[in-house]
């Protein structure tokens, strides 16, 4: 019987409380249950043979009472391999009351969602700790990069200690290996081919150098897991073994003085190190995005507290304080601008070059520069709720899940440990009972190696090849070639302003096939803009824009408001208005400087008996094109046409050409009318138009297309995409859209620039290629590896791999894997690569139409 | 019910010394006059393999039956 205590929310009084306890009581296997209404806890007893905690709480749940999950974050340190993953995962998922596990190893991180009460954060550490891992709960922040900082540094320094033991005392022992050969003679003396001498200088190097796999191995064994520590454990415990009986027992019938494989044990020892140094190196190196984030959080504010200006930690800014900028300065944390006007660097979060403009009533980003003036303002989002904060959480979570394809690969090396042992086994056991009788020949030798296994009996060579075969098939190469690329490319893609949410994201992303496009607030600016100004014969074009604007100046009307800014942003000073009338679905009538206008529909001008025939054709022709035209007319006769619409933003058609070009199909999806939709498409260059679609029906779009088989994206800001955001195969959100398309998005696009649609695939389907060339590096690596190291080419040419040049290739391998992930930081979206598309012009104002004719 | 981790140890070791003692066997069985420290070596080497091979399949494998089958995840 076992004891747990399962917390239930949702209980309001006694009726509750003795439904739970009734109903529990009668689940087969509980023999007692208690629940308390005011800690709103169930303690039952159990019989875990008849009924699992997950019963439990879906019984709690089916009455109607929640049962909360937790999440706890957690940083492993001392996992080496895919192996070390899942032992980590399986040993947690095995404690009851655990849901989930998500182990990464690049992050070096856990995940484990679990049931309060029925297992508890310090169990779930000490079941870690218990396998031989150092575990702590996840901070984030300044703190957590000098923590990792520190602990990355006590590994590089753990391993450079064991290298300067291993490697001097390796090569004394090689040396003393290989007197005999060469030029050696001339300069080795004579006592280093003792036996008793090289043994005593192996010892160290095993004990001490490798004592770590020892004590892992036996840790995991302990607890019935293995891992790669496992296989040099075997591999460098043999060789070390027989060289000892050998030497202090020479008549042990071991092979005797000419059977010690001193170097075997040494040099396996020094190349295994090698690898965790240079590993320990390099690993922290993927996860500099993240590092740089962090590094961006500035350490101090200026404030105004009662009146005079102090200077606080930058974490000790509350909302509502009022924060000084000076230039030069870091930005402590969000805010809108009440005083003063400067420029403001964000490349840093947007990836835009070009300074913005803030003055006040503009929002500021923590992190970013104030270069040109001073400013006030008040901070709105500060500590955990910062963008920058949000964005580094973002890729944390990012860089802990797992892609679907690093999934298979921790499956494969997590049971290729005791594969690779049963190979052993058979390995030994052919060339111990037919192999070496067949084959064996007295020339044989290591290769790259001169000496000599003429001696060698036929346990010492069936040994030698089993042990050779135990290292050179350690999965590390295939354990680090997913997670690694995914932490480059999720980096990579923060760099260039994009978020991927999770691994699967990018394998995602990386193999899509459609692209539909939102269009309000998506493709097009999402508020109208002038487009054309079209005067009447005997009107200037700058006169009647002129009057337009003075008319509309005390409009309210969109449309009348997207007239004033298009005559301010072609440089007129619209007069002032006076008799101001709105017209309710007709437009509106004004007097400015003597001078009657009108402005409106074709009712309004019937309505006022003005001729407005000759400019028919215009409006008809812009109203083809999906914009909404205002016949204009002054001092009662026709005097233009002004058409405004809801325009395209910047660098869209260039967006789009290059999906077409990378092999996507493009489709936009609108609410609107065909024929805006149509033009709009028209200008973007999108082939395919869904229009006049519901918001609710959008989603079932993207799923016909997906019942095609299709892998679609959709990309949107809005609420009304969230449903379509979550259904599409991949949902990208414009990162100045609403928060419930960002929650719903798989990535986000911090930028409203469509671009970084493209870079975000481009840099997905970089980030996959790595994947792709990792995995079959690492799976050549293996399967060509553990053939010649069992002795396949023996038979032909005598030569046998020795154990410590497998630990060499095995060593290099892992570091080819890291250093060909690394490449991918040298991977430069296309729109900043080429020359004729600068990247310059992303997120800047769109230019009006008004000022383009 | 008997202790699984004493359980286990039993019956990983009795599987490893059984795949020790049929080495042995084997080594007298094949013919060929292999001196004593090879079938003794050889036999020490499968044991310990044996061991390493079935211990995290015997652990995992009694913990699961001690628990009750309805407590793995999904």
């Amino acid at each position: 019987m076992e004891q747990i205590s399962i917390p239930v929310e949702g209980m309001s009084c006694a009726a509750c409380v003795a439904r739970v306890e009734r109903t529990l009581k009668n689940t087969p296997g509980v023999s007692g249950a208690t629940v308390n209404l005011v800690t709103g806890k169930a303690g039952v007893e159990y019989d875990p043979e008849q009924v699992s905690v997950e019963q439990l709480v879906n019984i709690i749940r089916e009455l109607g009472y929640q049962v909360p999950v937790e999440e706890i974050h957690l940083t492993v340190r001392g996992m080496s391999c895919a192996a070390c993953v899942a032992r980590v995962e399986r040993a947690v998922s095995a404690l009851p009351g655990v849901l989930k596990v998500t182990v990464s190893l690049p992050a070096e991180a856990a995940r484990v969602a679990f049931y309060p009460g029925a297992v508890t954060a310090a169990r779930i550490k000490e079941e870690i700790r218990g396998l031989g891992y150092e575990v702590e709960e996840k901070i984030t922040g300044q703190e957590a990069l000098d923590r990792e900082r520190q602990a990355r540094r006590e590994e590089i320094r753990r391993q450079a200690r064991n290298m300067l033991i291993a490697w001097p005392l390796a090569i004394l022992v090689m040396l003393g290996m290989f007197r005999d050969v060469w030029i050696f003679p001339r300069f080795v003396p004579e006592f280093f081919m003792n036996t008793l001498f090289l043994w005593a200088l192996t010892t160290p190097v095993v004990l001490i150098a490798g004592g770590q796999f020892f004590v892992h191995s036996f840790n995991g064994l302990r607890r019935g897991a293995t891992d790669m520590n496992l296989l040099y454990a075997t591999g460098i415990g043999a060789a070390y073994l027989i060289a000892t009986i050998n030497t202090l027992w020479p008549e042990a019938g071991f092979g005797g003085k000419g059977a010690t494989f001193f170097e075997s044990a040494a040099l396996l020892t020094a190349f295994i190190v090698l690898g965790r140094y240079l590993e320990a190196l390099t690993r922290g190196r993927t996860s500099e995005a993240i590092r740089k984030l962090i590094n961006l959080q500035p350490k101090t504010a200026r404030v105004i507290r009662e009146g005079r200006e102090v200077e606080i930690a930058a974490d000790e800014v509350v909302p509502g304080d009022v924060v000084l900028v000076r230039p030069g300065e870091s930005i402590p944390v969000d805010g809108k601008v009440i005083e003063g006007h400067s420029a403001v660097d964000e490349s840093m979060i947007t990836g835009e070059s070009i300074p913005v403009e803030k003055k006040p009533g503009d929002e500021v980003i923590g992190a970013t520069i104030n270069k040109t003036g001073s400013f006030k303002f008040e901070a709105t989002r500060v500590g955990r709720d910062t963008a920058l904060a949000r964005i580094i959480r973002l890729v944390e979570d990012a860089q802990a899940t797992k892609a679907p394809v690093q999934k298979l690969a921790d499956f494969v090396a997590g049971h290729f440990i005791a594969g690779v042992h049963v190979l052993a086994l058979i390995v030994f056991l052919f060339w111990f009972f037919y192999g070496y009788h067949a084959f064996f020949r007295p020339d044989s030798h290591f290769i790259l190696s001169p000496y000599s296994l003429a001696e060698v009996g036929v346990f010492g060579f069936s040994l030698l090849l089993s042990v050779t075969t135990l290292v050179i098939s350690c999965p590390c190469a295939l354990g680090l070639a997913t997670p690694s690329a995914m932490m480059a490319g999720t980096g990579k893609g923060a760099e260039n302003g994009i978020l991927f949410k999770g691994a699967d994201a990018v394998e995602a992303a990386a193999a899509l096939q459609v692209i539909v496009f939102d269009k309000t607030g998506t493709i097009t600016r999402g508020e109208p803009s002038l487009t054309d100004v079209i005067p009447a014969p005997g009107f200037e074009r700058e006169e009647l824009l002129k009057l337009a604007a003075a008319a509309e100046k005390n409009s309210e009307h969109p449309l009348g408001d997207a007239v004033v800014r298009g005559a301010e942003a072609a440089g007129l000073t619209p007069g002032e208005a006076e008799d101001f009338e709105a017209v309710p679905g007709h437009g509106i009538k004004a007097r400015s400087r003597g001078r009657a206008i009108l402005l409106g529909n074709r009712r309004l001008m019937e309505r006022e008996g003005v001729p407005f025939e000759a400019l028919l054709p215009r409006v008809e022709s812009l109203e083809q094109d999906g914009k909404t035209a205002m016949l204009a007319a002054v001092d009662g006769r026709a005097a233009g046409v002004i058409a405004v619409a809801d325009t395209l933003k910047v660098n869209v058609p260039q967006a789009i050409a290059r999906l077409k070009k990378m092999g996507l199909r493009v489709i936009l999806i609108t609410g609107d009318n065909r024929r805006t939709a149509e033009a709009i498409a028209r200008q973007a260059g999108i082939d395919r138009v869904l229009a006049e679609v519901l918001p609710q029906d959008k989603a079932e779009e993207v799923r016909k297309l997906q019942n095609e088989g299709l892998r679609v994206a959709m990309v949107g800001d809005g609420i009304n995409d969230a449903p379509a955001l979550a259904s599409a195969d991949v949902g990208m959100a414009i990162g100045t859209g609403t928060d419930v398309a960002k929650e719903t998005g798989e990535v986000i696009l911090i930028k409203a620039d469509l671009r970084d649609v493209v870079t975000a695939i481009e840099v997905a389907r970089a980030t996959m290629r790595k994947v792709r060339q990792n995995l079959v590096w690492a799976f050549i690596y293996n399967s060509l590896g553990i053939p010649v190291a069992a002795g396949i080419f023996y038979p032909f040419t005598g030569l046998l791999v020795s154990p410590e040049l497998a630990a060499f290739f095995m060593a290099m391998s892992s570091v080819s894997v890291t250093l060909n992930t690394l490449l991918l930081k040298r991977f430069v979206p296309s729109f900043q690569r080429g020359p004729g598309e600068p990247r310059e012009g992303a997120g800047r104002p769109v230019p009006d139409p008004a000022t383009q004719q | 019910m008997a202790d699984p981790a004493r359980l286990s140890a039993l019956v990983y070791t009795a599987i490893s010394l059984a795949a020790a003692a049929l080495f042995l066997l084997a080594t007298y069985a094949a013919g060929v006059a292999y001196p004593p420290v090879a079938r003794f070596g050889g036999a020490v080497w499968v044991f310990i393999l044996s061991m390493i091979i079935t211990m995290p399949l015997v652990i995992p494998y009694l913990n699961k039956r001690q628990k009750s089958p309805l407590l793995k995840k999904k």
